[in-house]
């Protein structure tokens, strides 16, 4: 009996935890309305759909008679038949509502969840939901199924009783102290603790709520996090990037869109806040000296031209470098931009040059996470030199920043920082910016810094009136007279009492309130419980330079990036839409498209970019390894034709180390020497606290990578610029590269890592082989050594170029090893005598028939240089939307490069060949200093 | 997409003989419409297609045929049906219904299957059918109020012109002989 129990308990066990259930039977339902069970009624309503009504032949009859009347009646009656049976059909179809949710407004489990699809289609969902009998769990009453979920629920239904009784117990000891305080009812105000910033070391995290601390223990997330992380793909949880939680790419699909949105229409924006920013003050001629060591020493900016510049009124972005023993080694780009004196010090006389020196100016250096280390010490150690000595502060999460960029972003940033002053000169310089459509038309390298309004007041942001612009020639003069310099005060983003006021922002429940009691669609007013918020904005150019688009920059203090990324990423766009969410794949594919380089994926010359190209390496070695041994590229066996056999150096690595012959697998001895020990002590000698794990992350990578890689330097473009035109013997160094962007001739697509070769030499008279030696045989390809690259390998690569049109076929000879085309356009006799003909001539066709790339590598398409040729890799390289060619971005060897020039000239110097890594086609390409 | 395909064909049944019953002269477009007398219901179609694919094709096209060979709508007021059977095999039904010559039925009358249309959806046999069933309607208006008494063969076949040029948009894929088949047996 107990045993038949249980089977038929198990049994029922088995059926519930299928995935859909039978619709419950009417009397387990006995308090509900009972209806009928779902699934067979719409099984019912189905083919009762599908059913097509006809009449017995009776209908057309009259009494047996064919009769016109009845005739006419029985085709009148098919056609509604008809006509109903269709219109049935297509009412009971099979879609659900949450299909018809257009593409980004779809959520994830929508079929589940009717709270997912839009409020107007909500109740249909839900009754859908009801007629399907799609199992519902509301995730709060979920039957915790892990251990971990039990502990868990156990923990907060205790945590609830005892929130209960502190409850209880607060309401009764108000009831009874109420009566105690009420003579003098004497508070004491608090106010929020100001944050403390020392000099000269690390600055802390903020310190998360509790609630998100568990989550932030070994990085830090971004203001604007829980609004990302619902909407775009982070870094994994326990692998941040530079100790933050960054979004990489919005869920959505959006590649093309941001091709289009970054240049044609529409605006891009980044939350930029891990970009690590440090103020540095002291004695204007101590931080001279310090930008000085930085490698600030151009001419320009020291003298009267940089005169702007040192005001405050532009910025300068560029690569800063420190010294090693011999060289500079370069850390990573900065952007360094000064704090205005409140006496203009434009209108100061140059003589009393020593007072000038004295004054106690500041400066905001703003870099990348990822080389912020490296800056920051070499900061502390410069800074420490000067007497009187120059201070530094890390002011990392204090000051939060906001990247835009598009023909919108003017426009969105307009709508979104509406001035608090209306007297600030800055800030009516900034309103007056209406029509503008690109950052880039700004004077070069401009800086605005003002105090903006709480963007909340205003939210919705409207859209901004461009009808009510003054005028293209008024708005002309504003750019290029750009009067910013009259009156110009300090930039309150610079004050640590500013940032903290602006901090204490009114909660959203107060603007609520104040709202609700407004007059509806008036705007709301400023009060003194609303702080200016300080923000700097400043436009950059790309280094391309053309009509590319430019991009904003706004900085703010840390805690008001959330209020204001609301309002930009909510303004309706004049030429419709909102404004496009970017991550981090976003940025490099717009530099990408921009021909330009990205930090720190193209900077293979500094430790940042080291240390991204090892993770890289590591990361496309895992996937490498995931996949099946059938389906990889097997890199020995490669055959690059003539004889050459397997991948030079690593197919997964843009393998430098192969390039420049320095060791791949460094002994611990080697770490030692010379230059290495210059980076180690800024790997190592991190500090306490938060940074350690970072240190030690960065250590262990140094420890694998330091010997070899971080030997490489970086060329400027500009140094070998000079060199080509000088006319002296000098040379770039050894082991230095320069950044190229590569553009393919004719066809061809490069990816990361592809290698780069330069154009084969002319053997020398004596040694030529004739040019019949293209042909290598085929089927045995082991016996031609490696000297059997044919000798006019130049010349075969030069036809290739579109100009040439005598060489889209290089040689007879290679074409007879092809089989034979059909001629076009023969008759069908001249056909048959033709096939007959090669049917007869006992010269059979090759079978298999070799693969397409084969017979291109030993016929008609010239082979790869030898190995002596490669001079480079691509770093990032892809289809380019905005050239409609393949381009690419990848760094080149400095000495060969510069030879190559010399050789043949800048025009065909420039010249090069592309092959992906594990292809054996190679494609010509020019490629170009970045 | 991965799925069963289906093909519907719309057959009409032509009679040419006059009905035992009937008396006096009668109209070609009643004549050649006429609706099905007798005991004709979707099973017995089916037996008699099989039947006949088994005659032609043998065991192996009956065979083929068995599995999907389904009647979707049938009505003897009108003598219109709509098959649907898998794509694969539409022909063989097709041809099976082209040498069909009477009723599948005990004592049938002697009649045509006209297949006037082949489609992948039923709603475009449908709309086909309704098409039909109008260029008829207004015929036998015409034809009661007396005049163009002797187009009835001419509605018929304006129908069957059109569907003849539909045929060729659904059979694109398959090659020219077999659409010349088609056409022949359309006509």
């Amino acid at each position: 009996m107990d045993n038949n129990k249980k089977q038929s308990a198990s049994g029922k066990a088995a059926a519930d935890s299928k995935k859909r259930k039978e619709a419950p039977l009417n009397q387990n339902q006995q308090g509900k309305e009972s209806r009928p069970p779902a699934r067979p009624q719409k099984r019912v309503k189905f083919q009762d759909a599908r059913n097509i009504r006809s009449q017995p032949s009776d209908a057309a009859l009259d009494d047996g008679k064919l009769d016109l009347q009845k005739f006419l009646n029985a085709r009148e009656f098919e056609i509604k038949a008809l006509e109903t049976s269709m219109r049935k059909c297509k009412s009971a179809n099979a879609t659900r509502v949450f299909q018809q949710v257009p593409r980004e407004m779809r959520r994830r489990t929508a079929s589940h969840n009717a709270k997912r699809v839009p409020k107007r289609l909500r109740d249909r969902a839900k009754r859908e939901m009801m007629e399907d009998n799609t199992p519902t769990v509301e995730a709060r009453k979920r039957r915790p199924r892990t251990t971990r979920a039990r502990i868990r629920a156990e923990n907060a239904k205790r945590l609830e009783k005892l929130a209960a009784r502190k409850r209880k117990r607060a309401l009764q000891n108000d009831a009874g102290g109420e009566n105690k305080d009420e003579p003098g009812k004497t508070t004491i105000q608090t106010r929020a603790p100001r944050p403390k910033i020392r000099r000269d070391t690390l600055n802390e995290p903020p310190k998360p709520k509790s609630k998100f601390k568990k989550r932030q223990i070994n990085k830090t997330w971004l203001p604007t996090h829980l609004w990302h992380a619902k909407r775009a793909t982070m870094t994994e949880s326990t692998k941040p990037l530079w100790r933050f939680a960054i979004p990489l790419t919005p869920t959505q699909k959006c590649y093309r869109p941001t091709h289009r949105a970054s240049g044609q229409k529409g605006t891009v924006y980044w939350d930029t806040s891990y970009m690590s920013t440090v103020r540095l003050y002291g004695a204007a001629g101590g931080i001279e000296q310090v930008l000085k060591a930085l490698g600030l020493v151009q001419e320009g900016l020291w003298g009267n031209r940089g005169r702007r510049w040192r005001s405050g009124t532009r910025t300068w972005s560029g690569m800063v470098s420190r010294q090693q023993r011999n060289s500079r080694r370069d850390i990573g780009p900065a952007t360094i931009l000064w704090n205005p004196t409140p006496t203009a010090e434009t209108a100061a006389p140059e003589s009393n040059t020593t007072e000038l020196k004295k004054t106690q100016r500041q400066i905001l250096i703003r870099t990348h996470p990822s080389c912020f280390l490296e800056l920051f010490d070499e900061l502390v150690k410069l800074a420490k030199l000067q007497t009187p000595q120059v201070h530094i502060e890390d002011l990392r999460f204090e000051i939060g920043s906001i990247e835009l960029t598009g023909p919108g972003s003017t426009e969105t940033l307009l709508a979104v920082l509406q001035p608090y002053h209306t007297e600030e000169r800055h800030g009516q310089v900034f309103s007056s910016l209406v029509g503008v459509t690109n950052p880039a038309s700004l004077p070069k390298d401009a800086v605005l810094g003002f105090s903006i309004k709480d963007p909340r007041l205003s939210y919705p942001p409207k859209r901004v009136d461009t009808a009510s612009k003054v005028s293209d020639s008024a708005l002309l003069d504003t750019l290029t007279q750009w009067s910013v310099e009259e009156q110009v005060k300090p930039y309150g983003l610079f004050d640590l009492h500013v940032r903290f006021k602006a901090s204490s922002l009114p909660p959203q429940k107060s603007i609520n309130r104040r709202k609700g009691a407004s007059i509806p669609g008036q705007e709301m007013q400023v009060t003194a419980a609303d702080p200016p918020i300080p923000v700097i904005v400043f436009a950059s150019r790309p280094a391309a330079g053309g009509q590319a688009q430019g991009t904003w920059t706004l900085l703010a203090p840390w805690k008001c990036i959330l209020p204001i990324w609301y309002s930009i990423v909510h303004y309706p766009l004049s030429t419709g839409g909102n404004p496009r969410l970017g991550g981090l794949n976003e940025q490099r594919q717009i530099a990408f498209e921009q021909g330009t380089t990205w930090f720190p994926g193209d900077f293979l010359g500094t430790n940042a970019g080291v240390v991204w190209e090892m993770e890289q390496r590591a990361q496309r070695k895992k996937a490498w390894d995931r996949r099946p041994k059938g389906k990889r590229i097997e890199w020995a066996s490669l055959d690059l034709g003539a004889g050459r056999k397997g991948e030079i150096g690593d197919g997964l690595a843009c393998d430098f180390e192969h390039l420049f012959g320095l060791p791949t697998d460094p002994s611990p001895s080697s770490s030692e020497d010379q230059s290495t020990s210059d980076v180690d002590p800024n790997a190592m000698d991190l500090q306490p606290g938060e940074e350690a794990e970072a240190a030690a992350k960065l250590g262990k990578v140094h420890k694998n990578t330091v010997p070899s890689l971080t030997t490489i330097e970086q060329m400027k473009k500009t140094e070998f610029q000079a060199l080509i035109s000088s006319v002296d013997s000098g040379r770039p160094p050894p082991r230095s590269i320069i950044s190229v962007n590569i553009t393919f001739v004719t066809r061809g697509v490069a990816n990361a890592c592809a290698r780069i070769y330069r154009l084969p030499s002319r053997p020398s008279a004596t040694t030529t082989v004739p040019s019949s030696e293209t042909e290598v045989p085929a089927t045995d390809p082991v016996a031609a050594g490696m000297g059997s690259l044919p000798a006019d390998l130049r010349d075969q690569w030069l036809q290739k170029l579109p100009g040439n049109k005598s060489g889209s076929r290089p040689t007879k000879a290679t074409t007879a090893h092809a089989a034979p085309h059909m001629p076009r356009d023969v008759g069908q006799g001249t056909r048959k005598q033709l096939m007959a003909k090669s049917l007869l001539s006992g010269d059979p066709l090759p079978y298999p028939r070799p693969a397409a790339n084969q017979t291109d590598i030993g016929g008609g398409h010239p082979l790869c240089p030898g190995e002596e040729d490669l001079i480079g890799f691509v770093t990032a390289g892809a289809y380019s939307l905005s050239e409609g060619k393949g381009t690419a971005v990848g760094a080149i060897s400095a000495e060969k490069a510069f030879d190559t020039v010399k050789e043949s000239g800048t025009k065909e110097g420039r010249l090069c060949i592309v092959r992906n890594a594990g292809e054996n086609v190679g494609w010509l390409a020019r490629w170009e200093l970045v | 997409m991965v799925r069963l395909k289906d093909r519907y064909l719309l057959v009409n049944i032509v009679y040419a003989d006059i009905p035992p019953g009937q008396k006096g002269p009668v109209p070609d477009l009643l004549l050649y419409n006429q609706p099905t007398i007798g005991e004709l219901r979707p099973q017995t179609i089916l037996k008699g297609i099989r039947s006949q694919v088994n005659a032609l094709f043998g065991d192996c096209g009956s065979g083929s045929v068995e599995r999907s060979l389904q009647v979707k709508y049938l009505s003897t007021a009108t003598s219109t049906f709509i098959l649907r059977i898998s794509r694969a095999h539409c022909r063989l039904v097709w041809a099976a219904l082209t040498f069909m010559d009477r009723l599948p039925v005990k004592d049938g009358r002697p009649c045509i299957f006209r297949v006037v249309r082949v489609s992948g959806t039923i709603r475009k046999v449908e709309e086909e059918a309704i098409r039909r069933a109008k260029l008829l309607v207004l015929a036998a208006k015409d034809e009661m109020a007396g005049k163009a008494s002797s187009d009835a063969l001419n509605a018929l076949f304006r129908g069957g012109k059109d569907s003849a040029r539909n045929l060729a948009m659904v059979n694109d894929d398959h090659d020219d002989a077999e659409m010349d088949e088609g056409e022949v047996s359309d006509g």
